[in-house]
């Protein structure tokens, strides 16, 4: 009985009924992931349409949010399996099907390529002005405390705290440091003013948050928007607390202490990786078409520098031609300060050549599938052509 | 036997030669050479181009065609350009505005009738109101503006692109440019220079020998530096030039024009060489002849089903052979003068998934030779080609490519194969489209046909699939190479993903034999939706990377198409309207 409910459960599982199904809600899924963008940004409707298992949405009266529809990594995980099963069960081992398993394969692998994309990609980027070396690249989403010892001026050291260890409200050792840090409050998003006599006593009672009122903010969804991510944190050191000080990404103003003879910078800053190699920005280019402002190229001619490696040598990033450097990608994405500085988009994905390897699969595979068939037709038109003469 | 297939062959022959006619160059009017004015090459939106080509877009753009009637004369482009250029107080009289929003046209306190074309003589009293009006809708974003605000803005642009070209060589408010040759060290003379260095729209002086290539001047430039001591020969001869048409001397005309000419063909004889091409091209228009030729073959083929159906039908492939080889010369031709593969926008798009569609229907028509292939090829080749027409309105087609599209390689791979699978499900959903209309209209059902249908439509498909899925593939690598990652959701990225799904839904559903003909054929109908929402629908979202075209007056006519589509695929469900007529059940 058992086995016959398997049985049965996995000939629906590997039906061509299920990938139809499948298919069509993945269709569905594409439409409202576009349609959804204008209001929720790129990010934010692949976030909640593709890249999640279920769609939730809040719907009007309903004080909760409400499971409306499979997500795409659902359904993409249905069809994977949908596929395996079908490989393994329906496609019998013969030339004739040989396209139809190429492209079968090739589409379990993009499938699962992009699931390790969704995984494993980095997004960065590097800001770099023209003489400026630059030896980290910075995270597009995620901030960190910054805590900068600034007692040679000349070189200063920096720990950062990511963002994940910010959200805890647990002490944080800073290592290399004798510091300690308890995040008292953190802020995804916050809008801050100038604090008035009629407002509460500010939060913070060190550094320039005395002066200010903090307000959570819902986190910005729109693609042009940035986060004022900020936090109120304690520094301990020695066993004396140094006050709550107000931290955000959009503070300027330098904030620092003195431990034993040694000054400590504080900061919110966009989550930095350090690199092993650094990049000086020799030159930005920024070329029009005669007469017009239309765009015609833009070029960072950097200069790359790995003592490591014995390498020191000059690169030109331009449009549609990357770098790609020891497991990262260095793409001309944008520019500013009137065409003095540079922005390099950086992105680390160790499953960048899936795609490619499964596409060429997949081509081939239709091509010879195709191939097959349309040659088969001619052959069958040519002995009917032949049967009535 | 042999005087019938040299009949049906004749159709094709005479469309030919009267395209050849076009190519014919028009003689003087009222005695000024015209013609030669027209290939005077200028700098204009960063590429060399004659200046009929400006010309023709300036028209297009401010009137929405290439000529109009003005005192009981048709003045072409080129008339109407020298009349902007050196007669604005002429200029300004001709009714080239069209205007056809109601409340625009209340702002200036004007009624509707049929008469929608005005003068700038009608608009200048309220230029003042048509720009408030105008920057108020600017300062809102794109989806935001009501339709009135779109209509002003777009007017006042219109308006800034005429007073633009007005400003041109001279200052439409000046006696000519002989005027300012004379006062080069007046104390306002500076003043004027920048003005009308500022205001010129493109750059008629070319570069000296030993200047760069670039390195165009309009004469407000030039003057400038006439200023300091350094004359262009080519300002004399341009005030001469003008001087002479406000005069209306032809002779002197023509005679300091042929000069002008001299000295462009002297100093940048490339220039001159390319204009003298593209004026060809302006003046044949193949995509407009072409979609006439077709509209012919598509007439000549529904007479085959009525009467002489041997004679009529070859002579409709003949015509579709004639179309599709005036379509193509216009295509190799862009290519050529652009220097780029055949597609670089919209409207090139609509040119390429047309000439495709056209391609694969004439094969399809040798293979089964039913009629079907031409009459979907010429359906789709004429489809294609209005929709060009209309997207040609928005400026010059051969436009300069922004910094990341500048990329002959993936113009040339991604963007062509995406396009020929847009073409092949188009065309799949257009045989669907006949197979509909056959089974309600058509007295006989004869199977074999039937049967031929259903067979083309699914070849298409899977050749569309294909298409479509490489196309899509090679989008993201180019993305992967130009941005930083494989696949971001983008609208058009979406679009695309779209029709590969569908596709291979249709596919699945036919291998599973879920659907029939009727299903497969309904299915096809709908691919027609998802791609024409994916070509042009995601351009109305206004988001992402690919959203190079916001058009909202082409919102309706997509909701229109993709209404009368439903109604095709309800049609093409229902069972067969026409019970009369002799059934063929055996």
């Amino acid at each position: 009985m058992i086995k016959r409910l398997c049985i049965s459960l996995w000939k629906v599982l590997a039906g061509l009924q299920v990938t139809i199904v499948a298919l069509a809600l993945l269709m569905a899924l594409v439409v409202l992931c576009t349609l959804a963008q204008t209001e929720l940004g790129t990010l934010g409707a692949v976030n909640t349409y593709m890249r999640s298992f279920i769609v939730w949405r809040q719907i009007a009266g309903i004080p909760f949010e409400l499971p409306l529809f499979p997500g795409g990594a659902l359904v993409g995980l249905v069809l994977v399996v949908n596929l395996t099963a079908a490989l393994i069960n329906r496609f019998e081992f013969s030339t004739r099907k040989l396209g139809l398993w190429v492209v079968h394969a090739g589409l379990i692998l993009l499938v699962a390529g992009e699931f390790c994309t969704g995984a494993f990609q980095v997004d960065t980027r590097m800001t770099i002005e023209e003489g400026q070396t630059v030896n980290f690249v910075e995270s597009y989403h995620q901030m960190e405390l910054a805590v900068t010892d600034l007692t040679d001026a000349a070189h200063p050291v920096a720990y950062g705290i990511p963002e994940p260890l910010l959200r805890k409200t647990a002490p944080v050792q800073v290592p290399g440091t004798p510091l300690t840090f308890t995040v008292k409050r953190f802020y995804p998003n916050a809008e801050l003013v100038p604090r008035t006599p009629q407002d509460p006593p500010a939060l913070a009672t060190m550094g320039v948050g005395a002066g200010v009122k903090i307000t959570e903010a819902p986190p910005a969804t729109a693609d042009n928007e940035v986060n004022a991510t900020s936090a109120l944190v304690e520094p301990v050191a020695g066993g004396h607390s140094y006050g709550t000080w107000l931290v955000s990404t959009i503070l300027g103003a330098p904030q620092s202490f003195i431990y034993e003879g040694r000054t400590y910078g504080l900061s919110m800053q966009p989550r930095r990786y350090y690199l092993p190699y650094s990049v000086t920005l020799r030159k930005f280019s920024h070329d029009i078409y005669p007469g017009t402002d239309i765009p015609k190229n833009f070029s960072s001619l950097v200069h790359l520098s790995n003592p490591a490696r014995g390498e020191e040598r000059d690169v030109l990033i331009y449009m549609n031609q990357p770098l790609r450097y020891e497991g990262r990608t260095f793409y001309q994405a944008s520019y500013g300060k009137s065409d003095t500085l540079s922005i390099l988009q950086v992105v680390a994905n160790p499953g960048w050549l899936v795609p490619y390897l499964s596409c060429t699969l997949i081509t081939l595979g239709l091509l010879v599938h195709f191939g097959i068939t349309l040659f088969n037709a001619l052959k069958r038109r040519q002995t009917s052509r032949e049967a009535t003469l | 036997m042999k005087l019938v297939k040299l009949f049906s062959w004749l159709p094709g022959l005479l469309a030919l030669a009267a395209v050849l006619a076009t190519a014919v160059p028009p003689g003087p009017t009222l005695g000024f050479h015209m013609d030669p004015f027209g290939r005077t090459p200028v700098l204009e939106g960063g590429r060399i181009k004659p200046l009929d080509s400006v010309a023709r877009n300036g028209l297009l753009m401010i009137l929405s065609k290439q000529s109009f009637s003005f005192k009981g004369r048709t003045i072409g482009p080129d008339e109407w350009m020298l009349d902007v250029l050196f007669r604005p107080g002429v200029a300004d009289e001709q009714p080239v505005f069209v205007i056809n929003d109601p409340d625009v046209l209340g702002l200036m306190g004007l009624k509707q009738t049929s008469n929608r074309y005005f003068s700038f003589a009608t608009l200048q009293p309220h230029l003042q109101e048509i720009q408030a009006q105008a920057s108020a809708a600017q300062a809102l974003e794109a989806v935001r503006r009501s339709r009135f605000q779109n209509a002003v803005l777009n007017l006042f642009q219109r308006i800034l692109l005429y007073n633009q070209l007005e400003n041109s060589v001279q200052l439409a408010d000046s006696p000519g440019l002989f005027m300012e040759l004379q006062t080069l060290r007046d104390p306002q003379a500076a003043q004027r220079h920048r003005n009308l260095a500022e205001a010129a729209h493109f750059r008629i002086l070319p570069p000296l020998p030993g200047q760069s290539s670039d390195a165009w001047q309009n004469p407000g430039e030039a003057l400038d530096a006439a200023g300091a001591g350094l004359i262009h020969p080519g300002l004399a001869l341009l005030s001469a030039v003008g001087a002479a048409y406000a005069m209306d001397n032809p002779e002197l005309f023509n005679a300091k024009l042929a000069e002008f000419q001299g000295l462009t063909a002297n100093i940048r004889p490339g220039a001159l060489r390319h204009a003298n091409s593209e004026i060809l091209f302006n003046r044949v228009q193949p995509f407009y002849l072409g979609m006439v030729i077709y509209v012919l073959a598509l007439l000549v083929l529904f007479g085959s089903w009525l009467w002489r159906r041997d004679l009529l039908q070859p002579a409709a492939f003949s015509l579709l052979a004639a179309g599709a080889l005036v379509h193509t010369v216009g295509l190799v031709s862009r290519i050529l003068l652009q220097g780029r593969p055949p597609v670089t926008n919209l409207y090139s798009s609509a040119i390429f998934v047309g000439w495709a569609a056209v391609i694969l229907g004439l094969i399809l028509e040798r293979m089964y030779r039913k009629g079907f292939g031409t009459a979907v090829a010429a359906a789709a080749g004429f489809g294609s080609l209005i929709i060009a027409h209309h997207l040609a309105m928005e400026g010059d087609t051969m436009e300069m490519m922004r910094a990341v599209l500048d990329s002959n390689f993936w113009l040339a791979t991604h963007v062509v194969t995406i396009t020929i699978g847009y073409s092949g499900t188009f065309l799949a959903g257009i045989i669907a489209i006949a197979y509909t209309l056959r089974k309600h209209i058509a007295p006989v059902l004869e199977p074999s046909t039937t049967r031929a249908l259903v067979d083309m439509a699914y070849g298409i498909i899977c050749f569309a699939l294909l298409f479509s899925f490489v196309g899509t593939v090679l989008g993201g690598i180019w993305a992967d190479q130009s941005w930083g990652r494989f696949w971001g959701w983008d609208p058009k990225e979406n679009g695309a993903l779209l029709i590969v799904l569908w596709n291979a839904i249709i596919l699945h559903c036919r291998w599973g034999d879920y659907v029939r003909e009727k299903g497969l054929m309904a299915m096809a109908i709908f691919g027609n939706i998802i791609t024409s929402l994916s070509w042009f629908g995601v351009n109305m979202l206004g988001v992402g990377l690919h959203s190079y075209g916001f058009m909202d007056q082409a919102f309706w006519a997509l909701a229109i198409f993709i209404a009368t589509q439903l109604a095709l695929i309800g049609l093409c469900l229902m069972p067969r309207l026409r019970t009369s007529g002799p059934s063929l059940s055996r």
